[in-house]
């Protein structure tokens, strides 16, 4: 149960910061993993294996578009972009993350910790 | 000296290794060519950003072969993601099922109050009939909520949801509609405009507004706040 709950908070984190990468500028896979540890200081990783099918699950979703492009180098790579409907999806994302945290605050007094 | 088992960087090594390795993933060829180029890529440029921060060639190539340790539980998550649809696609969810309920369960309850010998009741005024069939009447706003209701919990939105409450109606005009077509250009039993409009009023309008009662606390604007945090 507790790990099922973890999961799904863990998921749903990953969910939102992909979402809101993505809303600033397009970014392909290596690039948005890239980006997520840079932001969060190393903080939050992501390897491939958690990366792709989240990717494609977002993209099922209609949430996010992938379209080959080469990238600086020249070489192909599959970009993807946040969608009217991803768009859409992100602003009531973020805020009931912001809702959660709020709670956790509340709760747990985790920004004092 | 270089591992045999790891690629080295030239075009369509990476690829390889990762045709070799997803070999349990199940998806359309060129579904699965695509998965593969994008894989190859991402280890690619492991490779290379491996290479800048000063790594040896081997040193690169072990941690971009390094971040895949697991293969066959990634070949089963991304076939569960790429996986078009589940059993029943979003269209049907929505509106199919829930419809069809709403339909199934207003016709088993007609034809229940039919079996119980339940009559419905004529009114006339200004020379026009209304056929009242107040048990059943009773029943619709039941099932039309279902349908509402059904459409609203698969994600439907408020257009569905309306949708499918009303099919029952919808369904029943669309039958009176063809036999009216039909006695005008076919062959079948002579019926007149006016009396279309009768059996409009009294099984369409009618039942439709007594199924949209039943559907109108489903049409209310979203909590957003509510949905779960994890789709």
């Amino acid at each position: 149960m507790t790990k099922r709950i973890r999961s799904k908070i863990a998921r749903g984190s990953a969910e939102v910061a992909i979402l809101a990468l993505l809303a600033e500028k397009p970014l392909y896979g290596f690039e948005i993993s890239k980006r997520i540890e840079e932001k969060t200081d190393g903080m939050l990783c992501f390897t491939l294996a958690s990366l792709y099918p989240m990717l494609y699950d977002l993209e099922k979703r209609g949430w996010i578009a992938g379209r080959w492009q080469a990238n600086q180098a020249g070489r192909d790579r599959r970009v993807y972009s946040l969608t009217p409907s991803g768009k859409k999806e992100l602003a009531p994302l973020r805020r009931e993350w912001n809702f959660f945290f709020q709670a956790l605050d509340r709760l747990a007094g985790v920004t004092n910790a | 000296m270089p591992d045999q088992t790891m690629p080295d960087n030239t075009p369509g090594s990476w690829a390889a290794l990762v045709r070799e390795h997803l070999r349990p993933l199940n998806l359309p060829a060129i579904e699965q060519e695509e998965v593969i180029a994008e894989l190859a890529a991402h280890l690619e440029d492991i490779y290379e950003q491996q290479l800048e921060k000063g790594m040896s060639e081997s040193e690169a190539r072990k941690n971009a072969t390094n971040e895949v340790v697991q293969w066959r539980p990634l070949a089963r998550n991304i076939q569960r993601a790429k996986l078009k649809e589940g059993i029943m696609n979003p269209r049907t969810k929505q509106l199919w099922l829930p419809s069809l309920v709403s339909l199934a369960t207003s016709m088993l309850s007609l034809m229940f109050l039919t079996l119980l010998a339940v009559q419905p009741r004529l009114l006339y005024a200004h020379r026009a009939v209304t056929m009242l069939y107040l048990p059943w009447l009773a029943a619709l706003p039941l099932c039309g909520a279902a349908g509402a209701c059904l459409s609203r919990r698969a994600g439907g939105n408020r257009l569905t949801c309306l949708a499918a409450s009303l099919f029952p109606a919808a369904t029943l005009l669309a039958c009176f509609a063809f036999i009216l077509l039909d006695s005008l250009f076919g062959t079948g039993h002579a019926a007149t405009l006016s009396a279309f409009l009768v059996f409009a009023w009294s099984w369409v309008f009618i039942p439709g507004t007594a199924l949209l009662l039943g559907a109108l606390p489903f049409l209310r604007p979203r909590e957003r706040a509510s949905r779960p945090l994890v789709s």
